[in-house]
Formats: C-alpha cells, sequence, structure tokens
C-alpha cells in the first residue's frame, strides 16, 4: 500500500536518521511511504508568531500537493509539522474564502479531504490489523521506556480531532505492548522540553527538561521513547548538561518510536543509525541480550 | 504591575480587547480567571507573576503598556497547556503570538530579542528557499544576536554565546546531526507570491 509521506525539513537534515528508520519499518509492514513532490518546509511554531498568513499558506500548500499527488492518506512523523499541518487542514475546511484565496497561486490546488496522520496513527492501524504483531522477531524485554510526547502529539492551538487522550495518551504504549516492553506510568508524558527555547531561551528549557528526566528516573524508566525529533533531540543533547548539574547520576537513551520498532523488527543498530544519538543507545539494548 | 480595574477607562480599553480578539480569534471576554491555565503554564516559574490570565486580565483593563511587555508574551514556549485546559477554550498561546506581532509592529523591543530573532530568522529561512537550511538559519541568527550584543558592548554574552554553540556544533557533527547540504522546494515562488499580495492588501 502507497501512503503519502511528508518528511519536513529536520528529518532530511539533523534527524535524517527517523527519516530512514520510517521508511525501513512501514516497508516490512507492506506500507510504502510515498515523498509527496517539492514539499516546503511548515513554518513550525515561528509562522505563527511571525505572520498569520504565512502559518496557513505555508502548510495548505504540501496538502495541495499531497491530494494533487492522489494520496487518501499522508503520514507525517515530525511532531510539529504533523500538528501544523493538521490544523491548516480544519481552518481551510472552516474557511472556504481562505481556501479559495491560497488556492489563486498554488499550482496543485487544495480540496481538503485528505486525512492526514501523525506515525502513531499508521502504526496503531498496523497493530489492529495484527501486521505489527506478525513482524516482531525480538521481544523488547527488560526495557523501561517512559513513553514521552511532548506537546504537539495531543494538543493544537485549533480545535481539531485528537486521536488519543489529550492528557495520558497511550498510542506510544499500545505499539510497545505488541513489541514486548512494558511502559512506565509518570508525570511528564506530555509535558513541553522547551522546544526552541533550548536555543533561545535556554534557561527556561533546562527547567523544563530537568523535570522530565527527574521524573522519568524517579519511575525507574530505563529510557524514553518519542515521536517528535525535536523532543529527541532536546531531551538527548542536553541531558548530560542537565544531569551533571542537578546530579542525577543516570543516563537515560531517547528511541524513536521507529527504532524501538524496528529492533523488535530484528534490524540492526546500524541501520536504524542508533549510533547517532548522544546518550549512548546500545550499550542498554546490548545489556538487555535485544542486539 | 498591572493597572487596577478602577482605573479602567474604556477608551483605551476596547480597542486594545478589540484588536486582540479579532487577530487571535479569542474570546478573551469569556476568561473567568479560574486560572487553570496558570496552574498548568509550563513556564509559569520563569514568568515572575504573569499567567496566561493576568495577561488575558491585562489586555481587558486595556494596560497596553504591560500586555505587549512582559515576560509571558517572550517565555511562552507554545505547548498549548492552558489552551487545551481552558474550560471555555480560549487559546492563551495564540494570544502571545499576537500580542509579539503587535508589538513588533509597534517598534517596541523584545524583552527577549533572542526569541524574535529565532522566529524571524526561521520564517526567513524556511520562505527564501522553501525549505529550512538549519546551518544558514542557526548562522544568520548567531549573527543577529552577536551583532545586537556588540552594539551593546556585551562582549562576554557574545563569548558565552559562541563557545556553547560550539560545543553544540563540535557534538552534533560527531554525531553526523549536523547537516551541510543544501535543500530547497521549486516551488516556493508560490508562497512568496501569496504573501506579497496579503500584504499590500492589508497596507
Amino acid at each position: 500500500m502507497d501512503i503519502g509521506y511528508y518528511p519536513g525539513c529536520t528529518l532530511h537534515a539533523s534527524s535524517s536518521l527517523y527519516d530512514v528508520q520510517s521508511r525501513r519499518i512501514f516497508n516490512e509492514v507492506g506500507i510504502n511511504l510515498k515523498e509527496i513532490e517539492d514539499w516546503n518546509c511548515c513554518g513550525a511554531t515561528s509562522a505563527g508568531k511571525v505572520d498569520d498568513f504565512l502559518a496557513v499558506a505555508m502548510p495548505a500548500r504540501n496538502i495541495g500537493i499531497a491530494e494533487a499527488d492522489g494520496f487518501s492518506e499522508i503520514v507525517i512523523p515530525c511532531s510539529a509539522c504533523y500538528s501544523r499541518t493538521l490544523v491548516v487542514q480544519k481552518r481551510l475546511e472552516d474557511d472556504p474564502l481562505l481556501k479559495n484565496q491560497i488556492n489563486t497561486e498554488l499550482a496543485k490546488k487544495i480540496q481538503g479531504t485528505i486525512k492526514v496522520s501523525s506515525i502513531l496513527e499508521v502504526l496503531l492501524t498496523t497493530v489492529a490489523s495484527g501486521e505489527l504483531a506478525e513482524k516482531v522477531s525480538q521481544k523488547l524485554k527488560g526495557l523501561k521506556p517512559a513513553c514521552y510526547y511532548g506537546c504537539m502529539q495531543t494538543r493544537f492551538p485549533y480545535k481539531v480531532p485528537v486521536p488519543d487522550d489529550v492528557e495520558n495518551p497511550q498510542g506510544m504504549e499500545t505499539v510497545l505492548k505488541v513489541l514486548g516492553a512494558q511502559s512506565l506510568d509518570w508525570n511528564y508524558k506530555t509535558d513541553c522540553c522547551g522546544a526552541s527555547a533550548a536555543v533561545n531561551d535556554e534557561e527556561a528549557a533546562l527547567n523544563l527538561m530537568t523535570r522530565i528526566m527527574k521524573d522519568a528516573v524517579a519511575r525507574g524508566a530505563n529510557c524514553f521513547v518519542v515521536t517528535c525529533p525535536m523532543c529527541q533531540l532536546n531531551m538527548d543533547s542536553y541531558q548530560d548538561k542537565i544531569c551533571q548539574k542537578h546530579e542525577i547520576k543516570e543516563r537515560l537513551p531517547v528511541y524513536f518510536i521507529t527504532e524501538m520498532v524496528g529492533l523488535a523488527m530484528g534490524v540492526s543498530v546500524e541501520e536504524l543509525q542508533i549510533d547517532r544519538h548522544f546518550v549512548d543507545g546500545s550499550e542498554l539494548l546490548k545489556e538487555l541480550n535485544i542486539i | 504591575m498591572t493597572e487596577s480595574a478602577r482605573e479602567f477607562d474604556p477608551e483605551t480599553a476596547h480597542p486594545m480587547v478589540k484588536e486582540v480578539m479579532e487577530r487571535s480569534q479569542q474570546n478573551l471576554l469569556a476568561c473567568y480567571q479560574c486560572r487553570r491555565c496558570a496552574a498548568g503554564c509550563p513556564v509559569g516559574e520563569e514568568t515572575g507573576y504573569i499567567t496566561p490570565d493576568r495577561l488575558i486580565r491585562m489586555i481587558i483593563l486595556g494596560d497596553r503598556e504591560n500586555a505587549l511587555n512582559n515576560q509571558l508574551v517572550w517565555r511562552c514556549v507554545s505547548c498549548y497547556t492552558c489552551g487545551t485546559r481552558c474550560p471555555n477554550d480560549i487559546q492563551t498561546a495564540r494570544i502571545t503570538d499576537t500580542i509579539k506581532k503587535i508589538a513588533k509592529e509597534a517598534h517596541l523591543d523584545p524583552l527577549k530579542p533572542k526569541v524574535a530573532h529565532f522566529h524571524d530568522t526561521f520564517v526567513n529561512s524556511g520562505i527564501r528557499w522553501g525549505r529550512l537550511n538549519e546551518m544558514e538559519f542557526m548562522s544568520f541568527f548567531e549573527l543577529k544576536n552577536t551583532l545586537k550584543d556588540l552594539k551593546r558592548m556585551k562582549f562576554k554574552a557574545i563569548y558565552d554565546e559562541l563557545m556553547s554553540k560550539t560545543k553544540l556544533g563540535l557534538r552534533m557533527a560527531r554525531r553526523k546531526r549536523m547537516h551541510m547540504g543544501f535543500q530547497s522546494a521549486k516551488g516556493r515562488g508560490e508562497i512568496k507570491r501569496l504573501y506579497k499580495k496579503t500584504k499590500k492588501k492589508t497596507v
């Protein structure tokens, strides 16, 4: 089955490992991720702070392209891109005048009927159909993941249908259960890591990350599992800094959900590029005899 | 401190709240100060006494000066917790977004210049090539900050920033997380043209 795929800028740059992993694992369950043609930056949360029109126009063009390419569904692994695209689709549905205005300049016009899915939604369909379980060759026994959703998976600045529980989402837990890992209950699964504040307001961001780290450690987690490349980069690259400052001995690898699925399918660490993490991701897997 | 309701002047208050409501598309008047937003705000500890409910109150009272220039507007991380929990569906992140734009149009110096630079540079880079090039974007962003600090003779700040960003850069490079390639979207002109059109209309 072919499905539209919007990687977004980050998956073509600093988090290209997430792109590699996504394509690889979906291929395994018979889903072919077809990258939409000539997509553009979604504007992330920045566009809304600079210009209201751009914040709509940027993701809108991508929706038009995906629809013109003939897809009925598009999957967007990056949480920020997913959130922006989903919100804009709903805004254009509610505001046909704005949609027409944007369509005047677009080579590929927006209909607005495509289904915008997060990576979890697509993974969960493979859980429901049993296809994912069939492909699991290596149970992830001993992993105690703190599933970290961050902001953009369940909270939106506009009324859109949210596919999971807003305050206590269970999508990642459901997927991990099929892979043989028992996720932990914890308090900070939908808290903010600070996102771009790590670069432009470091003090605020480090305080947020510290709270997340402390709770995960207190609950006995031995790793984080995430869907958002921003959460991954922040929790991974700043972990040493916050742990040194607050005298936390533990270091928790920050895995993408796609890495978990890949490992359970028997895909190698090298192929999944887990060696590109800041906090070593292989050590724990070896300790638990997963690799 | 914020102005008291006893000093409420409808002449100044109405235009302010009207503008913010129209642009943010949020019904600020529905706020009954239950402070669920304040309880959930992750940066509440960084913003002094200003929480989403306080900001809404300032705007309703027409306290323009404080509403346009406070820690919450510039330190809000757009996590959308306040709006998700608000019993009246007021999304304060869209209010802080709106205030940032109003403050810029009024040529006010942002309380957190780095935050303002970040978002401006991000969008400019995204529009310029159609896709964001992380290295180009970060270079422009750091350059802007350095120039600002140079003007104010903040040499220590420049040194600290350079050191911390170089360290991060090296660590990223070691893990092949630094992207040196270039990416762009051929059809980026479509968005640029649309943007120009809307600018003409509003001016």
